[in-house]
């Protein structure tokens, strides 16, 4: 958190700021050093340091954003080659005028120092100096020669007695101090005006041989307290001629006005000579600060450059990779915001753009998902329509079809999607006459259309019920975008519909004819009875024949009518739980003692259940299918009745299977699928109504029954019965025999 | 060892050599300060200090010191009580200031001592610096802050202050080696 904080404290723009204010700050310093020593001038190698280690730094940063900024251009970094557009642009734009300004500053500089210091003033300067020691020069001669009157007197004074004297002299000369000094420079004995000083002024070596030259000196001595003093010093000679001689030395002090003046001509003078020779070094020093100040002016604006070409471009830097993301397909791209000028204007306008298209994708996403999940489920929907369904393109290829299709047509219509139908027609020509009427629809425009055909195939006669429809154009000036097409096979129903109808028939036939037969068998009985006897042998005879013709021929008739009634009737079943296996035993039972030349095979499957059946109806059936089996094989020596029993589960529905086959000749081929139809009989004195009952009892208990050949010679019937009573709805439909001779399909039971 | 890598110094080197030594080495022994002596002794309970220094200032700084600018020789002075297995203690520390000045108007040389006032005035510039090269009975130490019977060294330096001199003489008196005069530690075991 407050590593954060300090980083946004050194970041942006502020710091920058600063930063130039103090080196700024710092120059203008420095060259108020230069003009003052006394004011900055102690802080003026510390600012020197300080701006050169500032110019290093500024370096060294704008090498770190060189070296940054060629790595970027040499890898291509997205907005690099901008930013080094910029920097140049901003460099060149700063450094011009700049250098500009340096060159005519440096110009004025030389020539404004220069123009400080004149010939006159100089001459001036020497004048006033020399005028102020000459002026001094007749005074100190004046003394010197005062001085040297009162030293006479000091000649015959011994050492030890000179200092009562001395005061004596100096008020008598007026001197601030008066000092006798030994040859060697010793102090003998000093007077002063002050009383506080101890301290006399020494005498140094240079006047001490002035004095044993020229036994004389005078001279200015510029001393801390009092200011200017005039310094005699005369030789005082020794009246004894062996002895020593010494040296008086004076001070006087000048009037304060004097002094002043003095003091400010000397100040002048020593400052003029200073700046004079300070006229180089100062030039150096003045070029050295707008050097620097050049430099860091330089390398700031520099620096700004890349930190400003920096953030100039960061907005653009983003775009361009927000852009290449979004072109690469990532469309959550988001950019920070640079601020609230056009670039940011940009960078929100790309935001909501990146926004909007993840919507639209997301959209066009779950549409395309939708839009599957409904294609499944039509699929689905399709697969599991009984009807056939196929689409056709406007070219009449073939585009969609179902299972169904297939399985109607008998060809597998999925390996010629995308072929057209003449294709179809030419490798399965069983399909030439469905594939005609279709073209002769299309060819007619016909944007509705049902028809129903009746075609072979390699399962026998089929009927169709086909409707075809045109399919919305999706394309403007298109006609229609294809054809659908829907076909029933509506065989099983056509052929229901006419089991119903001999149903029908058979019910009025057996009502109309049953009626009227018992008067004429009684009438017939009748006749002979009363007039046999009474008639003529011949004609005896021919009664005779004759009733017993019409006698015989109406049980002929009413057996025909029973079979018909029992066809017809409709009759209540009674379900109650039964074992199926028993049942079929005990059938078999009868026949096991009957029938001689037939051996029995039974095979049960023991875990067949109980199942809800009319006990009855089932053995009606099975004495039918038995006595079927035993006639077609009639007296063949080695005849076969296999019977067995197996519970299955298929798609989910349970039922038990009978198989009942034998060895006999087996079902011709032209009646196979016709078998269990009313008057369809392979016996020459059948009714054919046995195996339609048979039909009609299974069907009535939910269940289905085909006959098929079997593949070692005979014929097999098989059942199938369902195991729960809710399967005897299901189960019907479900199911579909697994061989070609479909006589009982589900259809019809329908 | 020192032979061999004479042997192996470049033509480059041996040049740059030359050129050190007939260059660079008389020049910084033209100029520059040395400390000759040094003496201490006790008197009235207080070290007191005599040394002699000799003062070779270069042509510069002859030449800004006559034209009026001020010359500042600083005597750095350190009073260390010696450890056989550990640094040296600084004990005393001093620093003496004297200003060379020539005052135009009397033609004199100024010697004035910075921290105690006191002024000379010489009519030759040698008399000036002779004078300055002699300090006599400076008092550095109180004897009873050396009495514990330890070694006490006394080292002495003195340099002319740069920091001193005019703003816009500073720049070329660091960089230039007329104006860095400055002699060398000078030790010097404290006589009691």
């Amino acid at each position: 958190m407050a590593f954060a904080a300090i980083k946004k404290l050194f970041s942006g723009v502020r710091p920058i700021v600063a930063l130039f204010v103090l080196l700024l700050a710092s120059l203008a310093l420095m060259s108020d050093a230069t003009h003052s020593s006394t004011q900055f001038g102690r802080l003026y190698t510390a600012l020197l340091i300080i701006n050169a280690l500032a110019i290093l730094l500024l370096v060294g940063l704008i090498i770190k954003n060189l070296y940054l900024l060629m790595t970027g251009l040499r890898q291509q970094v997205p907005g690099s080659k901008l930013t080094a557009r910029l920097v140049i642009l901003f460099a060149v734009l700063s450094v011009t005028p700049v250098t500009v300004v340096y060159y005519f500053s440096l110009d004025f500089l030389q020539r404004g120092i220069d123009s400080w210091f004149d010939v006159r003033v100089e001459s001036s300067l020497n004048d006033a100096l020399e005028l102020s020691q000459a002026s001094l020069g007749a005074r100190m001669r004046d003394l010197l020669r005062q001085t040297r009157q009162v030293s006479t007197e000091l000649s015959s004074t011994p050492d030890d007695l000179v200092s009562l004297s001395l005061n004596a002299m100096r008020e008598n000369l007026d001197a601030s101090e008066l000092t006798l000094f030994s040859q060697s420079g010793r102090i003998i004995a000093s007077n002063s005006a002050e009383s506080t000083k101890l301290v006399p002024v020494r005498l140094d070596e240079t006047v001490q041989a002035r004095v044993r030259q020229d036994s004389q000196y005078f001279g200015l001595i510029p001393l801390p307290d009092s200011g200017l003093s005039i310094r005699v010093a005369v030789s005082v000679p020794s009246a004894d001629p062996m002895g020593e001689s010494r040296i008086l030395q004076a001070l006087f002090g000048v009037s304060d006005r004097i002094n002043t003046l003095a003091n400010n001509v000397q100040q002048a003078f020593t400052q003029y000579r200073e700046l004079v020779y300070l006229r180089k070094p100062l030039k150096v020093t003045f070029i050295l600060t707008l050097s620097l100040v050049l430099l860091l002016t330089l390398l700031m604006a520099i620096w700004a450059a890349f930190f400003f070409a920096r953030r100039l471009v960061q907005p653009i830097s983003d775009l361009v990779v927000g852009t290449q993301a979004v072109a690469a397909g990532n469309y959550q791209t988001q950019l920070p915001m640079p601020g609230r000028d056009e670039l940011g204007f940009l960078v929100r306008s790309f935001n909501t753009m990146t926004q909007k298209i993840a919507m639209v994708t997301d959209e066009a996403t779950r549409s395309q998902r939708q839009l599957a999940e409904q294609h499944a489920y039509l699929e689905v929907v399709l697969a599991h329509l009984s009807s056939g369904v196929i689409t056709l393109d406007v070219e009449r290829r073939l585009h969609t079809s179902n299972a169904a299709a297939s399985q109607i047509l008998g060809v597998t219509l999925d390996a010629y999607e995308g072929f057209s139908l003449d294709k179809l027609t030419h490798e399965q020509p069983q399909t030439l006459l469905f594939i005609d009427m279709i073209y002769a629809h299309l060819d007619n425009h016909d944007t509705e259309w049902r028809e129903e055909m009746t075609f072979f195939n390699t399962t026998g006669r089929q009927v169709l019920l086909c409707r075809g429809s045109l399919l919305p154009a999706t394309a403007a000036g298109e006609f229609a975008s294809g054809y659908i097409i829907l076909f029933d096979d509506i065989t099983n129903l056509v052929q229901a519909q006419r089991n119903a109808a001999w149903g029908e028939v058979a019910r009025r036939l057996a009502h109309e004819i049953k009626n009227p037969l018992t008067p004429i068998q009684l009438s017939a009985e009748r006749l002979r009875h009363k007039y046999l006897g009474k008639m003529n042998p011949a004609d005896a005879e021919l009664l005779d024949r004759s009733t017993h013709t019409i006698v015989q021929q109406v049980e002929t008739l009413k057996e025909m009518v029973k079979a018909f009634s029992d066809y017809a009737r409709m009759p209540i079943l009674e379900l109650k739980p039964t074992d199926l296996n028993s049942v079929i035993e005990q059938v078999l039972d009868l026949y096991r003692h009957e029938t001689s030349n037939c051996r029995f095979e039974v095979m049960f499957d023991q875990d067949t259940p109980i199942i809800e059946a009319d006990d009855g109806r089932l053995r009606q059936l099975l004495h039918n299918l038995i006595k079927n089996s035993l006639e077609a094989m009639g007296e063949q020596a080695d005849a076969v009745l296999h019977i067995s029993t197996k519970c299955m589960e298929k798609e989910a529905c349970k039922f038990v299977e009978i198989r009942i086959s034998d060895n006999g000749p087996g079902i011709p081929e032209d009646v196979i699928g016709q078998l269990f139809e009313p008057y369809i009989t392979t016996k020459p004195k059948g009714s054919g109504l046995g195996l339609a009952i048979v039909k009609k009892i299974i069907e009535e208990h939910g269940g289905m029954i085909w006959a098929e050949n079997n593949e070692t010679g005979g014929a097999r019937i098989v059942i199938r019965l369902p195991v729960n009573k809710q399967d005897q709805n299901a189960l019907v439909p479900a199911m579909k025999p697994p061989g070609k001779s479909d006589a009982g399909h589900s259809d019809a039971a329908a | 060892m020192a032979f061999i890598s004479h042997l192996y110094i470049s033509k480059v080197n041996r040049v740059l050599a030359l050129w050190l030594v007939l260059g660079l080495v008389p020049a910084a022994h033209a100029n520059g300060f040395t400390i000759r002596s040094v003496s201490t002794h006790l008197q009235d309970k207080v070290y007191l200090l005599d040394a002699n220094i000799d003062y070779q200032f270069s042509d510069s700084a002859l030449e800004a010191l006559r034209n009026g600018v001020p010359l500042i020789v600083l005597l750095d002075i350190k009073v260390e009580k010696q450890h056989t297995w550990w640094l040296n203690q600084t004990v005393a520390e001093l620093q003496q200031g004297y200003l060379l000045l020539y005052h135009a108007l009397t033609e004199k040389y100024i010697v004035n001592n910075l921290n105690s006032g006191a002024q000379d005035n010489y009519e030759q510039l040698s008399a000036a610096i002779h004078a300055l090269g002699e300090v006599k009975d400076l008092p550095i130490l109180d004897a009873h802050l050396a009495t514990d019977g330890g070694n006490y060294i006394v080292r002495l330096r003195t340099r002319l202050d740069l920091e001193s001199l005019p703003a816009p003489m500073r720049p070329l008196a660091y960089i230039s080696s007329d104006w860095r005069l400055e002699s060398n530690w000078y030790e010097w075991p404290l006589q009691r």
